[in-house]
């Protein structure tokens, strides 16, 4: 009996021209039902690459990705990514009640209830009521990320993929989305694997969290996160247990930054100089 | 409070659009009663120039005669008929050019494979003038109303198939993937997420091709045929009766920019969702 979501040895190449670039190596990991995953990088390791080939969006280059026994070639109905770029990925000519009413209208899912009554619970869900007749430019970053994932539980998944979600935020935003995704992830079950490059974000949020290195990555450790739940905002960064798994995931990322730079990050270092 | 120091200044409530750099101080001079105003003060230049000798020619009747000719002309039927058949072409074409050009250019804008088979046939046809095409047309398609919707809609699908394309081209491939993710089929992708992320590009190619429909009718009824308010134009000029003549012309150029006004009010409405706010305009 294989795990619900398996990822077997993926790896992915891509060539453009005559160039070949290898984003990622062998990756293997299997991820239960209603567990939450977190995979941390480097950036540019391939996090979306592997994101979106769990999603079904793009092939991988060899081995496969298996949902609930069955291999995914295409996007699966019941998975949803939500991409990096959240704010390019609302429909412009939508207003956010449109939006979220997208995959219900693309699942021909109007029994019951009407479409509109049940969007006007996902909007309230995200804590958007109100804002439900405007249209994607008119909010603010952290409400169209609100919208984005709206959107995304319309369509009723049991497995949500979020790339970076909270990256783009404030601060003060991002605390928030964070125990509002774990409050939904817990109430709808759901199984969530979260790409991200903040260890704070990581540790808070998941029950194992993954640690991708740098290109041609492959997992370099998981790590399991056995915090008590639910969370809280504060109360959880602030105990020990919770230091001490932060403190050694950063000794691990920063250890393998600090021998040898990779060009990227040479390249990284120098634009931020010049910038600064 | 602010309001009005932000009026006084001219200062946009958006962080500047392009027009900002050209930006005047005075709020009446950005009214469309200023556009209107430049409109009287040269017909009535027109006017006096005939009335009054500053010009004089046997074929520059005051501007009063060519209304009254117009008016004339438009209950007796003898502008009115013209003008409504060359509409009525004007329209077909328009209508069947510019539906052929939405899908060609979305087939184009999609399918890889075709756009390299159809894009140099196209861009071969594309430079040719219409008029040069006309003669050879007549020889298939006679005189009557079947060659001008033809020219007419051949006029039009072109700026129509290459803004679709660029529209097509442009979509951010996030819209695609966020449309996949919610296994959308590639139908319903290119109906309700192609089409209407292209919308602002294709309407662009519709109303550039708008203005294109009414020149190529019109040119067309020069070229050939005995009907409709190209024809009535020639027809004046070789019957010396300028009055008419400027009255059809008059007709043409009023029905443009009615027409290019119904146009541009129908892309509001469409478009609602692509007007930023820009409180000053
Ligand atoms: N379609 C593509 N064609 C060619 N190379 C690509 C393509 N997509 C991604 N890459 C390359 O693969 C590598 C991994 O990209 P990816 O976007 O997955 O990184 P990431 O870990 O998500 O980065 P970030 O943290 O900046 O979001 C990068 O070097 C990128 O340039
Ligand atoms: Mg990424």
């Amino acid at each position: 009996m294989s795990a619900f979501l398996s990822v077997d040895a993926i790896s992915k190449t891509f060539t453009v021209g005559k160039q070949t670039l290898s984003a990622l190596g062998r990756i293997s990991i299997e991820i239960e039902r209603t567990e939450f995953v977190a995979v941390l990088g480097p950036s540019g390791c391939g996090k979306s690459t592997l994101l979106q080939i769990i999603a079904g969006l793009i092939p991988p280059t060899s081995g496969r990705v298996m949902l609930d026994g069955k291999a995914v070639t295409a996007p699966p109905r019941d998975m949803v990514y939500l991409f990096q770029q959240y704010n390019k990925s609302l429909f412009p000519w939508r207003t956010v009640l449109d939006n979220v009413a997208f995959p219900l209208e693309i699942q021909g899912n109007s029994s019951g209830r009407s479409v509109r009554q049940r969007c006007l619970e996902y909007i309230a869900m995200v804590g958007l009521s109100g804002s439900e007749d405007q249209y994607p430019w008119q909010l603010s970053g952290g409400m169209q990320q609100r919208a984005a994932i709206a959107r995304a539980l319309a369509a009723e998944p049991s497995v949500l993929l979020m790339d970076e979600p909270f990256s783009a935020v404030d601060a003060l935003t991002k605390l928030e989305l964070q125990t509002l995704l774990l409050d939904i992830w817990a109430k709808h079950r759901l199984t969530v694997v979260l790409v991200t490059h903040d260890v704070d974000e990581a540790v808070f949020m998941a029950d194992r969290v993954a640690m991708l290195s740098a290109r041609p990555s492959t997992i370099a450790s998981v790590t399991d996160i056995a915090l008590p739940r639910p969370r809280d905002t504060i109360a959880t960064r602030e105990s020990a247990s919770f230091l001490s798994l932060r403190h050694g995931l950063l000794d691990t990322l920063l250890k393998k930054d600090r021998p040898g730079p990779t060009p990227d990050e040479v390249r990284v270092t120098m634009d931020g100089a010049a910038h600064g | 409070m602010a309001v009005e120091v932000g009026r006084l200044l001219s200062v946009p409530d958006t962080v500047g659009t392009a027009r900002w750099f050209g930006r005047l101080r005075f709020p009446i001079l950005r009214t469309r009663v200023t556009g209107f105003a430049l409109v009287v003060a040269l017909l009535l230049l027109w006017e006096c120039s005939a009335r009054l000798g500053w010009m004089v020619s046997q074929n520059w009747p005051p501007f009063s005669l060519v209304l009254t000719a117009t008016w004339r002309g438009l209950w007796s039927g003898e502008l009115a008929a013209p003008l409504a058949a060359s509409m009525a072409r004007m329209v077909s074409g328009y209508l069947i050019g510019s539906s052929c050009g939405i899908v060609l250019g979305l087939l184009l804008g999609t399918v890889r494979v075709l756009d390299r088979f159809v894009t140099p046939l196209i861009e071969a046809l594309r430079p040719l003038p219409l008029p040069a095409l006309v003669p050879p047309l007549i020889l298939f398609l006679g005189l009557d109303d079947a060659l001008k919707i033809f020219v007419v809609a051949f006029a039009v699908v072109f700026p129509v198939v290459v803004s679709t394309v660029g529209g097509v081209r442009d979509i951010d491939e996030v819209l695609i993937g966020t449309a996949r993710t919610f296994g959308a089929s590639r139908a319903r992708t290119l109906l309700r997420v192609v089409l209407p992320a292209a919308m602002p590009s294709i309407c662009a190619g519709l109303r550039i091709s708008l203005s294109l429909a009414l020149v190529t009718t019109v040119v067309a009824e020069m070229i050939a045929g005995s009907s409709g308010i190209g024809y009535t134009i020639l027809q004046a000029q070789y019957g010396l009766r300028p009055e008419e003549m400027y009255a059809a012309v008059l007709c043409i150029a009023v029905v443009g920019y009615l027409l290019n006004m119904g146009f541009v009010l129908l892309e509001r409405r469409i478009l609602r969702w692509h007007q930023r706010a820009d409180a000053d305009v």
